[in-house]
């Protein structure tokens, strides 16, 4: 066997493992979507194959039983709210720890980042409690705000790494052409951290949208409740309807995918924070 | 130690009398100092409303003996002692050492995965936006098809009998050891994808010549991987390290929630769900305040070198 | 093109926090109709409660309801703060017996009203301190739950058994479960993830030895586990496990849905599920066929034995007005509401469950012979084991039976175990 062979035979070794790794990716998602159109009955019977017939009376179902265009909007305010305004915070306290003369600087960037490791469990009850004396329990605020302090520490991480990467000779020299401190955050540091923002952008939506502890503890059961604890919500008293969970799944899971697309393309054309050398 | 700024080089010029750098120092200086301060104020007052208040009110529980809804008492460091004695925050914390072991795996499997896509092979585009799907999939869907796709007579199972390795079908979540290793290999799943991007991401800083060449000298691949990708990608590698090592406790939640309950017994308990059990099912706030506080220890104490890394990466200068 | 990407989810962002201010606070209270939060896991079903909605509201012009669903195994999570915090919703539920009264300090005692909304319900003791109704009582119940043994004629005709003779004792359960095995059927579906085999499985075997002195010593903390007769009920669980009478992977299975969907499907001759809301005869017709369908007493250990041929029962969720409510009197309107014959029908039409009122419209109640068969066993109810376990207890109960079933526990230990989870149960500490 020679060298060439023994590279194509290695290549095709290669894309067959990748292949495996892409199906085991996608099954688990392929499976949920084929439960999703099967009945109670036929998923009960035979949870594992394909349906003998297509039924969509789990999506209706699904919108029929949750209030869709008000949870997709109570979701779409909170995650965003919380997304951008984590990131926002983060890209300020960014700037002033790496590219402002701040005493104290270090200090209010190490007491960020190790937020990163209190267990939310813990302190649930004296998050809620604080929430509530903030008078924000059920209220958009109080969730946004809590999302954007969860989202905080990763954030800041990654932007400091970011911006310190940047030299300061670039700063001062649009500095020296009259630029104020904004115009150099967001018109130089941002564009230049684009893929960090992205990367940042797609991890916290998805986490945003998914999440059920926070929303739950600080909306409770209110209106203004997010499309994930409605989807929960499917699954009655003690029943669990797979097929029926499985559809509003489906429809929870759209909008993370429609914006995983929208972004995959920053995702991968740049770094992460610190990735320059 | 001072921030590491390059002192701005003063003009030398002086004869222009509207300069604002005409200025004197210290009043420059003071004023940046509280701009400083109002830019990290917001992220300030987040850290601290939504994370160092509740968790300072976390520890004031724990030393309280607040069980059932009626009145607490101080309690001192009961709490704490009674953890010393109980087999389930024992075996808790044993386990996530356990999960904490697995972390190799974590940083290695999604970074070999990132590199064989790097190298072009065919469809790569494609492998690159299927691996990152099941990231986006929220955990309680995970939980609700892993139960199934676990199960005895599941998907696996069947798939290793006909592929003649009876044997390997066993009852996946029933073992001591094996129902929590099938929960970590089931977050690992869930996100492995966001891994290969991070890897992909810092693999595209490095300029391709580099990568091909030492693609090209016909090292072995895990040579290659360890000797030339890994040092030129180790601020990626620090990275998702750091998110792993944070992370991993907190991704297996939602799914000893949906697929064990931390059973059987106590094979699948960490901490997180102790802590909920204890707060919410037991009514013993105290309690479960005082096991979440030993949580944050030990979380904190396995990222310090995370958290100093993190740290150092964002104040140092680049050389 | 990115950075006017980036730019414009800046914008939206921006905007949305600036509309923030504006979309908080938009209760003021005016002089229309009270408005009444309603914190509840929708026990019977999102439809049921939407027409409770509609139906309380036509007869009360002056309240309005605002409905607080949480999932059920959340509901704890969103409830716990609310009640440390004494604030929330006006109305709240909670299950009948321990749970409940683990949480009286956040609900108004009902004092006289209590009387009047007995009146005409089977059972009000479990929302009241002790199982007295002459103690205070804190909510109101308007369903029946409780515990039977559903199973598959079909799965017991094709192992020679007489499916319209069930077996009653213990000795003839072993028999049938060895002849459903040899059919290469399940006998059992069992599950024992979770709370459910507290409160499903355990109070099935506790009245073939408890009396209802000890069961109040259970709900009181007086019965210690180490008692032989507790024991026993531990060592029969046990039995039911190692003796093979279940599925496999029952140790890591929640008995809901996939213990009941054993069944469901027709892989197994029985299954010991609950009379209201999901896994009930409703459901298990609906999947079988009603013929199909049977419904028994659990087999008897002991059949002599003083509530061996009783019915396990308890009220459902019971409703109460919290403490920190500041619409008490329209709270108090809406609980008595619930009891009533009104609400009572809405439930066994919309819920498909066991009503409490009295009065509802027997040409109402289904036709399912399976049901006809349950009026016949709850006719005789005892007190339900199941809801006087605290959380310690539920959680050690579970966990130490799966222990037991993969051999790596023994009944002794077990019992041990349960001792200690009753010593750590917050309120059934004894003050020694």
């Amino acid at each position: 066997m020679n060298r060439r062979t023994a590279a194509r035979l290695g290549r095709y070794l290669l894309t067959f493992a990748l292949v495996v790794v892409a199906v085991a990716a996608v099954y688990p998602l392929l499976f949920t979507v084929v439960s999703s159109l099967k009945t109670q009955a036929g998923f009960a019977e035979d949870p594992l194959g394909l349906p003998a017939g297509i039924t969509l009376d789990n999506y209706l179902e699904a919108f029929r039983r949750m209030d869709m265009p008000r949870l997709l909007l109570n979701s779409l305010i909170t995650t965003v709210g919380g997304l951008v305004l984590s990131v926002l915070a983060a890209l300020l306290v960014a700037y002033a720890v790496t590219k402002l003369r701040f005493r104290g600087g270090k200090l209010v960037f190490l007491l960020i980042i190790v937020t990163l490791t209190i267990p939310s469990q813990a302190i649930i009850y004296p998050l809620y409690q604080t929430v509530l004396d903030l008078g924000m329990s059920g209220e958009y605020q109080g969730l946004i705000l809590a999302y954007a302090a969860f989202g905080l520490p990763l954030g800041t991480y990654q932007l400091a790494g970011y911006f310190q990467q940047v030299p300061d000779e670039l700063i001062e020299a649009a500095r020296v052409d009259g630029a104020g401190h904004f115009t150099i955050l967001f018109r130089l540091l941002a564009p230049i951290a684009t893929p960090a923002l992205a990367a940042l952008a797609i991890f916290n939506f998805v986490w945003m949208w998914n999440d059920l502890l926070l929303p739950l503890v600080i909306m409770g059961g209110s209106d203004s409740k997010t499309l994930m604890v409605g989807v929960s919500l499917l699954s009655g008293q003690y029943d669990v309807s797979v097929p029926l969970v499985s559809a509003g799944l489906i429809v929870a899971l759209l909008p993370v995918l429609v914006i995983y697309l929208v972004f995959q393309r920053q995702l991968v054309s740049g770094a992460l924070a610190g990735s320059g050398k | 130690m001072t921030i590491s700024t390059t002192p701005v080089p003063e003009p030398v010029v002086a004869d222009r009398p509207p300069e604002p750098v005409r200025r004197p120092a210290r009043h420059a200086r003071l004023r940046e100092w509280w701009l400083g301060a109002a830019l990290v104020l917001p992220a300030l007052a987040l850290a601290v409303a939504f994370k160092l208040v509740p968790l300072g009110r976390g520890v004031a529980t724990s030393l309280e003996s607040s069980s059932g809804f009626d009145g607490t008492s101080f309690a001192g460091a009961d709490n704490y002692v009674r953890m010393f004695d109980d087999p389930v925050v024992r075996s808790s914390f044993r386990n996530a050492l356990l999960v904490v072991a697995t972390l190799p795996v974590w940083v290695v499997l999604p970074l070999v995965l990132a590199v064989l896509i790097h190298q072009q092979a065919p469809g790569w585009k494609f492998f690159r936006a299927v691996y990152f799907i099941p990231y986006t999939v929220a955990p309680i869907v995970v939980g609700i098809m892993f139960r199934q796709i676990l199960a005895p007579d599941g998907p696996i199972n069947a798939l290793l009998r006909r592929v003649g390795l009876e044997p390997l079908a066993i009852e996946w979540l029933n073992g001591r050891y094996s129902a929590l290793f099938s929960l970590v290999a089931v977050a690992l799943w869930s996100f492995f994808g966001l891994g290969v991007m991070t890897y992909l991401a810092g693999l595209a800083t490095i300029p391709g010549e580099t990568l091909e060449a030492a693609y090209l000298d016909g090292a072995g691949f895990w040579r290659r991987l360890f000797h030339v990708v890994v040092p030129m990608l180790r601020p990626t590698v620090a990275y998702w390290s750091v998110l792993c090592a944070s992370g991993v406790l907190i991704w297996l939640f939602p799914l000893i929630y949906a697929l064990t309950q931390g059973g059987p017994g106590d094979a699948t308990m960490l901490p997180e769900y102790l802590v909920f059990l204890t707060t919410f099912q037991f009514l013993d706030r105290g309690y479960g305040s005082a096991i979440g506080i030993a949580l944050f220890v030990f979380v904190a104490v396995l990222s310090i070198f995370s958290v100093r890394h993190m740290f150092t990466e964002g104040t140092r200068k680049p050389r | 093109m990115n950075r006017r990407r980036l730019a414009g989810l800046f914008a939206a962002g921006v905007a949305a926090a600036a509309l923030l201010t504006g979309c908080g606070g938009d209760d003021n209270t005016t002089d229309g109709p009270v408005t009444l939060k309603v914190l509840t896991w929708e026990p019977g079903g999102a439809e049921y409660w939407k027409q409770v909605k509609t139906s309380f509201e036509a007869g009360h012009p002056d309240i309005k309801l605002e409905l607080q669903s949480v999932p059920f195994d959340k509901y704890p999570e969103v409830q716990g703060p609310y009640i440390t915090s004494q604030s929330g919703p006006d109305v709240m539920a909670n299950n009948a017996g321990l749970e409940l009264f683990d949480r009286r300090s956040a609900y108004v005692p009902l004092g006289a009203r209590a009387a009047e909304i007995n009146k005409d319900l089977v059972t009000y003791s479990g929302a009241c301190e002790g199982f007295d109704t002459s103690k205070p009582c804190y909510g109101v119940p308007f369903s029946y739950q409780g515990n039977v043994l559903y199973y598959n004629k079909a799965v017991l005709t094709a192992a020679g058994l007489d499916p319209e003779r069930p077996p009653t004792t213990w000795e003839e359960f072993g028999a049938a479960c060895d002849a459903v095995k040899k059919s290469g059927k399940t006998c059992l579906a069992l599950g024992l993830s979770g709370v459910f085999p507290a409160y499903w499985d355990f109070p099935e075997i506790a009245r073939s030895y408890l009396t209802e002195d000890d069961i109040r010593g259970l709900l009181a903390g007086t019965l210690s586990w180490k008692d032989p007769k507790l024991v026993s009920v531990l060592g029969k669980l046990a039995e039911i496990s190692t003796k093979g009478w279940t599925n496999k992977n029952a140790p890591s299975i929640t008995m809901l849905p996939d213990g009941a969907d054993i069944f469901q499907r027709g892989d197994a001759a029985f299954a010991g599920t609950i009379i209201s809301d999901a896994v009930n005869w409703e459901a298990f017709g609906k999947a079988l066929g009603d013929d199909k369908l049977g419904v028994t007493r659990w087999p008897a250990v002991n059949p002599g034995a003083p509530l061996a041929q009783k019915f396990s029962g308890i009220e459902g969720a019971v409703y109460g007005v919290t403490q920190w409510s500041e619409k008490k009197e329209a709270g108090l309107t809406f609980i008595s509401w619930l009891a009533g014959k009104e609400n009572g029908e809405l439930w066994v039409k919309h819920a498909k469950g066991q009503p409490l009122n009295k009065n509802v419209d027997k040409a109402l109640l289904p036709s399912s012979p399976a049901f006809q068969k349950i009026q016949e066993l709850v006719a005789q109810p005892t007190l339900h084991a199941g809801v006087m376990l605290s959380g310690p207890e539920a959680d050690a109960l579970a966990r130490g039976w799966q222990q037991v079933a993969l051999g790596q526990l023994t009944v002794d230990k077990w019992a041990d175990q349960m001792q200690q989870a009753l010593e750590r149960s917050p309120t059934k500490k004894q003050s020694k």
